[in-house]
């Protein structure tokens, strides 16, 4: 197997606060590869350190065997790995249809070259009918979906999905998944942040766990999900098995 | 965003008005300041309604084309040609020094426009004891009995209501052949949200630069403007923070989410204010006259005339739709 993306012993300190430290692992061109944790174990700052919102203290990113580490976000956004919000951040003062135009632009220079790429991207979403509404307008889910359509818009190879299902209705969220799971067929792979142990199972074949920015464990889904330290803490307690 | 239609009616009316005030040279006057400031106001706005970055320095760019003129007249006796071309080499290059300072270190919303307050400022005292400069005297550009083209030199005031009707024209062109373009995509962006743009392929240092010198380049041409106008340049008429006020007065008055906003507070306020000092008994009456008016403006528009007139036409376009309102109040929010 050929990485698509590989981190070597990456660490990030705050001052003194070690929020990663040596995380490792990689991920192939085709597979849909989540990463779990409970909270502030550091999986937003190990996103913010591959898609270059952050420089990692230590070690190396390699995207297709490039390092990419401490490059700005548009650099790496332009070698083909974009990352989507956990908190949604959408372009308030524009229409949904030029929110994804922005994110198009990064691939088709000419106004007119981007627009019909945004508008594929929408029409792929069964988001055209939103174009013209103003971003500010949409809900929770369509907002979620509007951070895919820009991220997808960008024609990455690598997608970074953040908490994309939480807050979402079990429909809003299977759609979602049946989305996502689609993307790798399109050429196209994705690495969750996913918080649902089901939807994890569901998604993914591996996956990696970490907490307090420490790897405990990678492997297959099952495998982490299995790992009695995963267990513990997960639920605070080694004896305790998530259910599926 | 509206599109080049928009500008032609502009650029329309900006020559109707051209033509108008061809009858009486009080009325031409009135017409070149208010494409003057107008001009000011939109550029200073494709800075701060249309990219994010509020510049409370802007006149230091246009006090740099002013001087450039100025001196170049007065003590080289060079022609605008030169001068001209000068002035906005300088103060696009000063924008690139600032610029790369600014964004380099990360400033942002009130920190940039403090420091472009405090450049101005230093350029402001600079001048003002530079002896070369004229100190606070300021200089006075040589004059002859003549006209003269070369000279930008015109007993009638209608040739000024035509070089600056036409830099009023070409600042708006450009602004909306930007706007259209991916560069305006990437402005609009940074202004809504910088971190969700620079993911997404925006270089954001590079184009808030970008910005900042086409901004600073527009601005030294109306200052280079106003030097041969006026034929007189102090620090306080044009490196002063009150002319920097002024744009950002016009701007928040006219709208600042719409490219040509700006020159609608201009359009509205430069007229007013120059009545107001013709008929005002009372020293500084017009002050508080033109104070009352500004305080009134934000109260009921407060997305701007142009935001207003936009929501009354989206609401007559698409009565049963609510959306022409949010739109509105995105707007509104963004400036
Ligand atoms: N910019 C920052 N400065 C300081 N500490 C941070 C910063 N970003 C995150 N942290 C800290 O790093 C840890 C991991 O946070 P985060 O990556 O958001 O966790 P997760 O996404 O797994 O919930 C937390 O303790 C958080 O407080
Ligand atoms: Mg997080």
């Amino acid at each position: 197997m050929t990485a698509l993306l590989e981190l070597k012993n990456v660490g990030k300190a705050f001052g003194g606060l070690k929020a990663l430290s040596d995380v490792s692992f990689s991920v192939a061109p085709d597979e849909i590869f989540a990463i779990i944790g409970p909270n502030g174990a550091g999986k937003t700052t190990l996103f913010n350190c591959i898609a270059g919102a952050l420089a990692p203290t230590q070690g190396e990113i390699l995207f297709q065997g490039r390092r990419i580490d401490g490059r700005p976000p548009h650099e790496i956004c332009a070698q083909g790995l974009v990352r989507t919000f956990q908190i949604v951040k959408p372009f308030r003062g524009m229409t949904v249809l030029e929110n994804v135009k922005v994110a198009a632009f990064a691939r088709h220079p000419r106004p007119r070259d981007a627009e019909a790429a945004a508008h594929r991207v929408l029409a792929h979403l069964g988001m055209e009918a939103f174009a013209e509404t103003d971003a500010d307008e949409l809900n929770v889910a369509q907002m979620r979906r509007l951070e895919i359509a820009r991220a997808l818009a960008t024609e990455p190879k690598l997608l970074l999905l953040d908490e994309m299902l939480a807050g979402l209705t079990p429909a809003e969220s299977a759609a979602m998944c049946d989305l996502i799971r689609a993307l790798p067929r399109q050429g196209i792979a994705v690495i969750v942040v996913e918080h649902s142990i089901p939807v994890v199972r569901s998604l993914c074949e591996r996956a990696v766990a970490i907490t307090f920015g420490e790897v405990l464990a990678e492997g297959t889904t099952e495998e982490v999900i299995d790992d009695p330290r995963v267990q513990e803490a997960y639920l605070g307690r080694a004896d305790a098995k998530v259910d599926a | 965003m509206s599109g080049f239609r928009t500008v032609a009616i502009v650029a329309a009316l900006v020559v109707a008005a051209f033509l108008l005030a061809l009858s009486d040279r009080y009325y031409m006057d009135v017409f070149i300041l208010t494409c003057f400031y107008g001009a000011l106001a939109v550029s200073w706005n494709m800075m701060a309604g249309l990219t994010g970055l509020m510049s409370l320095g802007h006149a230091l760019f246009v006090g740099i084309g002013a001087y450039s003129v100025a001196w170049g007249a007065s003590v080289q006796g060079w022609p605008p040609l030169v001068t001209w071309p000068m002035g906005v080499v300088i103060a696009v290059a000063a924008a690139a020094v600032m610029g790369m300072l600014c964004f380099r270190y990360g400033l942002r919303g009130y920190f940039f426009a403090i420091a472009t307050l405090a450049f101005n400022e230093v350029a402001f005292f600079s001048v003002s004891a530079s002896v070369a400069l004229g100190r606070s005297d300021g200089l006075i550009l040589p004059t002859s009995s003549e006209d003269s083209v070369m000279m930008l030199q015109f007993f009638d005031k209608w040739p000024y209501g035509l070089i600056i009707g036409t830099v009023l024209i070409a600042t708006l062109a450009i602004g909306q052949y930007l706007l259209t373009s991916r560069t305006g995509y990437y402005w609009r962006a940074l202004r809504d949200n910088e971190e969700a743009a620079e993911a997404l392929g925006v270089n954001a240092r590079a184009y808030k630069l970008r910005c900042f010198m086409l901004s600073a380049g527009i601005s030294a041409v109306c200052g280079a403007f106003y030097a041969n106008y006026v034929a007189f340049v102090d620090p306080r008429s044009v490196l002063g923070i009150d002319l920097s006020i002024q744009m950002l007065v016009y701007s928040i008055i006219g709208g600042m989410a719409l490219l040509w906003g700006p020159l609608l507070g201009a359009v509205l306020l430069v007229p007013f204010s120059v009545l107001l000092r013709n008929i005002s008994a009372m020293q500084g009456s017009e002050i508080i006259a033109y104070a009352v008016l500004l305080v009134v403006l934000a109260l009921i528009l407060p997305q701007g005339i142009a935001g207003w007139l936009t929501a009354r036409w989206r609401r007559r376009k698409a009565a049963p739709r609510p959306e022409g309102f949010a739109s509105v109040a995105a707007a509104e929010k963004s400036a």
